[in-house]
């Protein structure tokens, strides 16, 4: 029986502004075992960071709270855990990187006291016993030794990720939740950067979380994948069932979206209207008003999951009926 | 057979930094026909968004020329500069940025028609304005809108309609979709097309997004560290990349597909600096094929087979 | 990229009104208590000042000498008290008012019209333009502004036009400054470059682009600045080198009243306290709108 080393159980997470209420996170349930990478894909507004900074507890609250749902990270109750508890998870169970490497170190602080720093945090070393660890992760992740001293502004972007790659392993994190980590990076880059990060969750038996709107780079690290439409999670499945039994209306425009590089003149099929307006959802599903199948139902209530084997599942009327309905072919 | 609408001879723009002479464009050339989209590619600090400055003299270039239908852009007064600018209009990455956030949907798209007197009168240019909204599909209802209220889709559009205010024949595009959602870049993408198509407008397409780079362009030149090494029709360049790094930058593209895992070339080293460079070809330290010869001179573009040309010593065709 | 702006679902507005951004920023400042009591003080004054004629007369109540009622407390007939020469010290605070906001007022346009119009070449135009105006500024800026106005009144003689002149031009370097630093946060903005890809003409972009939206740290600090204005008429006078008597100015009040402190303090009382509430009143406002303007503050 694998580990599950996190367990989110409907989760809705909303927002008090001045505005309006948000309902950022919908019923939310992911889980995930040891050693595997589940692909978060959204588009912006979907909620996919709103649940990466909850399993952290750093969604800031107010105006954000916690409606309901529980979040099970390595046997721990994130949600009702106290601050001081959290200090101790952070960056020792659960590690985090964000999208901007341009602005998540600090710029007046040497790269190997940064990561230095998280190793005295979380584990009895002194002080140089903690910098020659923090060496090892800095060779680990392609950076020279001789760099050590200097400062993030010397790096270049993809270098400035990888320290911040660095840091959050420093610790061997049993889960490391990835924000978009290679959207600012070149597409060179961008492939030096995920190759290192597929060797270093083998390498330390990491689970993964890679929350991404880019498609292709899900094939390359993730084992599952979880599209995420207005805070709720409309299609889950493995990799397989994604791509080759895709399901939902919204994946399927997803990858109409985006041009084909093996048919270059196919003409693209964007998805009409806009990401629904969070502080007004649609009573029944959220996507019924971009839906190209929309039918009276859709409209009045919201689709229940409907699971097509143990790990796949979607949220859509039209399969409520007649589970062997297929979508209009497309070609991969 | 198209009229070249566009010719960049031998395009340089370099900067003065405290540390030395920046190379951002280094002996650029290629032509445009009528009608037709050249994709600029390449990654950050290639110049390819200093070359569609240039190109628009919105900044000054520092040797070469850029001639458009016959006249070199870098010559002429700026009084005459400002006529062409009535043709030749650029639509900016950022949606945001490029929209001065205390003018209103129409005051953006009205202000070249008012500035250049192409239309007096009131009532006239508000129906243009209107025009222009329903051609780049921005509902009328926004007109009084600031574009802090809207999304970057619709704030892309503004921009669109913006640079076809005037007698727009020839459109810069800088990233235009880069800062969309995906969903939303389909749209832009296919209102580009269409625009194309009605009104015969010739585009740069600056990306560094091949995948769209490949769907949207005819002809593709590829750039790295401020030169060409690169350029053939997009079709060929896919099919038949000759050039190290063009080869690597496709390789690297993540496909959305469980089919044809492509091996990917992974280049060794970082980008190298375009201050003061040596002339030596640029891409010689990261390349896994470079000899001597690519380490001591520097390679010229050269046409390798018809209508693709390539800047390598070892690789010709 | 991602961007996190929030989606407007315009299918319920029907006809989007055109929402002025001032509406917005008076909304915003509405939420400071402090920007509110400042912005009640300051009117009053203003009140103080537009009115005054109704309130009393210039010659017969502020100005003219009435030895009998010298030195009295404050009554009902004399709400602050009479000074040393019997006038009533609430209708000359409320006449003081004209002068200290009409040179405050007048000075500080002085220094932004010179001074921001030199900022605003300065920032746009860098390089060696930048280098000279900045380095020529940067000598009067040396010399503090007391010591600037005082040479100045010294050298021109006091009186409220030199006093207005003194003041503004010792201001001029800082306006230059706020200026150029608004314009230079700026104008590298990808919607100054388009406004020139549309063939706009430098001083149209600067008019049109470029100031209006830098204002804010130009407005915080103006109004700021028109409190220390105050300050500066209220001190020049105060040693004899700003408006003379009798005509009523809260400095000179002082000054005069300054023998008397002991036994008769209500005569320097209360021009002090005009002085301090209303340089006061302004400082809360200009934070208000420092924090209204704010479009990180959401």
């Amino acid at each position: 029986m694998k580990d599950i080393i996190l367990d989110i159980k409907d989760l809705n997470i909303h927002f008090f502004t001045e505005d309006g209420i948000v309902e950022a996170v919908n019923g939310l349930n992911i889980n995930i075992k040891k050693g595997e990478t589940l692909g978060l894909v959204g588009e912006t507004g979907a909620g996919k960071t709103t649940t990466a900074l909850s399993v952290l507890d750093l969604v800031p609250m107010p105006p954000g709270r916690v409606m309901s749902g529980e979040i099970t990270l390595d046997g721990i109750d994130i949600i009702n855990a106290s601050e001081k508890e959290m200090e101790k998870i952070r960056g020792k169970i659960v590690s985090m990187i964000f999208q901007d490497p341009m602005t998540a170190l600090n710029p007046v602080i040497k790269v190997i006291d940064q990561i230095s720093e998280a190793i005295i945090i979380h584990q009895d070393l002194n002080k140089e016993k903690a910098e020659e660890k923090a060496i090892e992760m800095l060779e680990l992740v392609g950076i020279p030794r001789d760099r050590r001293n200097e400062y993030p502004h010397q790096f270049s972007g993809g270098m400035k990720q990888r320290v911040i790659i660095a840091i959050a392993l420093s610790c061997s994190p049993k889960l490391l939740i990835a924000d978009e980590p290679t959207t600012a990076l070149d597409v060179t880059i961008q492939a030096q950067v995920l190759k290192l990060m597929k060797e270093l969750k083998d390498k330390f038996e990491m689970s993964m979380i890679m929350i991404t709107h880019d498609l292709g780079v899900v094939v390359e690290v993730c084992d599952y994948v979880a599209i995420m439409y207005a805070g709720r999670i409309v299609e889950q499945g493995s990799l397989e069932d994604i791509f080759r039994r895709t399901k939902h209306p919204y994946t399927e425009g997803l990858f109409n979206s985006i041009p084909n590089i093996d048919n270059r003149k196919e003409k693209l099929k964007p998805i009409k209207g806009l990401m629904s307006d969070p502080y007004d959802l649609p009573k029944g599903c959220n996507f019924c008003d971009r839906c190209d199948y929309v039918m009276r139902i859709c409209e009045e209530v919201a689709p229940e999951k409907i699971f097509f084997s143990d790990e796949h599942f979607v949220e859509c009327h039209l399969y409520s009926k007649d589970q062997s309905y297929n979508l209009s072919d497309h070609d991969l | 057979m198209s009229e070249i609408i566009l010719e960049v001879k031998q395009l340089k723009k370099y900067f003065d930094t405290p540390k030395g002479q920046l190379h951002a464009v280094d002996d650029i050339n290629f032509s445009i026909e009528k009608g037709k989209t050249l994709g600029l590619v390449g990654e950050s600090g290639c110049g390819k968004s200093t070359t569609g400055r240039v190109i628009l003299r919105l900044l000054e270039a520092t040797d070469g020329e850029v001639i458009y239908k016959g006249r070199n852009v870098h010559e002429i007064s700026n009084k005459e500069m400002r006529e062409l600018r009535k043709e030749m209009q650029i639509i900016f990455q950022d949606p945001f940025s490029s929209l001065d956030p205390r003018m209103t949907v129409s005051e953006i798209i009205e202000e070249p028609i008012k500035l250049n007197k192409i239309i007096v009168n009131k009532e006239e240019r508000f129906k243009r304005v209107l025009e222009l909204m329903d051609l780049v599909g921005l509902s009328r209802r926004l007109i009084n809108v600031y574009p802090h209220e809207l999304d970057g889709g619709r704030r892309q559009r503004i921009g669109i309609a913006r640079a076809l205010s005037l007698n727009t024949e020839f459109i810069v595009c800088d990233e235009p979709v880069s800062a969309l959602d995906v969903s939303i870049q389909a749209q832009i993408l296919n209102l580009l097309d269409e625009l194309q198509e009605k009104l015969g407008l010739t585009f740069i397409f600056i990306t560094h997004d091949l995948s769209v780079v490949n769907h949207f362009s005819d002809d593709i030149a590829v750039m790295y560290l401020g030169k060409l090494v690169e350029k053939a029709s997009a079709e060929e360049l896919f099919d038949n990349p000759i050039h190290p790094y063009t080869k690597a930058l496709l390789s690297a593209i993540p496909r959305p597909t469980l089919d044809r895992k492509v091996e990917k070339i992974i280049l060794k080293g970082e980008i190298t600096s375009p201050i003061n460079p040596k002339k030596v070809c640029r891409f010689a330290d990261r390349c896994n094929y470079a000899e001597d010869i690519c380490r001591n001179t520097e390679p010229h573009l050269e046409e390798v087979s018809p209508n693709h040309f390539v800047s390598c010593h070892i690789f010709k065709e | 990229m991602a961007e996190k702006i929030k989606t407007v679902n315009l299918k319920n507005k029907n006809e989007v009104a055109k929402r002025s951004l001032m509406a917005d920023t008076w909304r915003r400042l509405k939420k400071s208590k402090t920007a509110i009591l400042g912005l009640m003080l300051i009117v009053m004054f203003l009140c103080m000042a537009i009115f005054a004629p109704l309130i009393g007369d210039y010659n017969e109540d502020a100005l003219k000498m009435n030895i009998i009622e010298r030195l009295q407390g404050p009554s009902l007939d004399h709400w602050f008290g009479t000074d040393e020469f019997g006038r009533d010290i609430f209708i000359r605070i409320v006449y003081g008012t004209r002068i200290s906001l009409f040179v405050g007022l007048i000075s500080v346009s002085i220094a932004l019209s010179i001074g921001g119009f030199f900022g605003a070449i300065a920032g746009y135009y860098g390089g060696q333009i930048d280098h000279v105006i900045m380095r020529i500024l940067d000598v009067i800026l040396a010399i503090p502004v007391i010591l600037l106005a005082i040479t100045i009144v010294a050298a021109l003689g006091p009186s409220m036009l030199n006093l207005m002149i003194a003041i503004g031009v010792a201001n001029i370097p800082g306006f230059a400054r706020v200026v150029r630093a608004a314009v230079l946060s700026v104008k590298d903005e990808e919607f100054i470059e388009a406004a020139k890809a549309i063939g706009a003409k430098d001083h149209i972009i600067i008019l049109k682009h470029v100031l209006p939206n830098s204002m804010a740290p130009i407005i915080v600090y103006a109004t700021l600045k028109v409190a220390t204005a105050i300050m500066a008429t209220a001190s020049l006078s105060f040693i004899g080198l700003g408006v003379q008597p009798p005509t009523p100015e809260w400095g000179s009040m002082l000054s005069s009243g300054r023998a008397y402190i002991r036994d008769q303090m209500h005569i320097v009382l209360f021009p002090g306290l005009a002085i301090v509430l209303s340089v006061l009143s302004l400082n809360l406002i200009g934070d208000g709108l420092r924090d209204a303007l704010d479009p990180k503050l959401k």
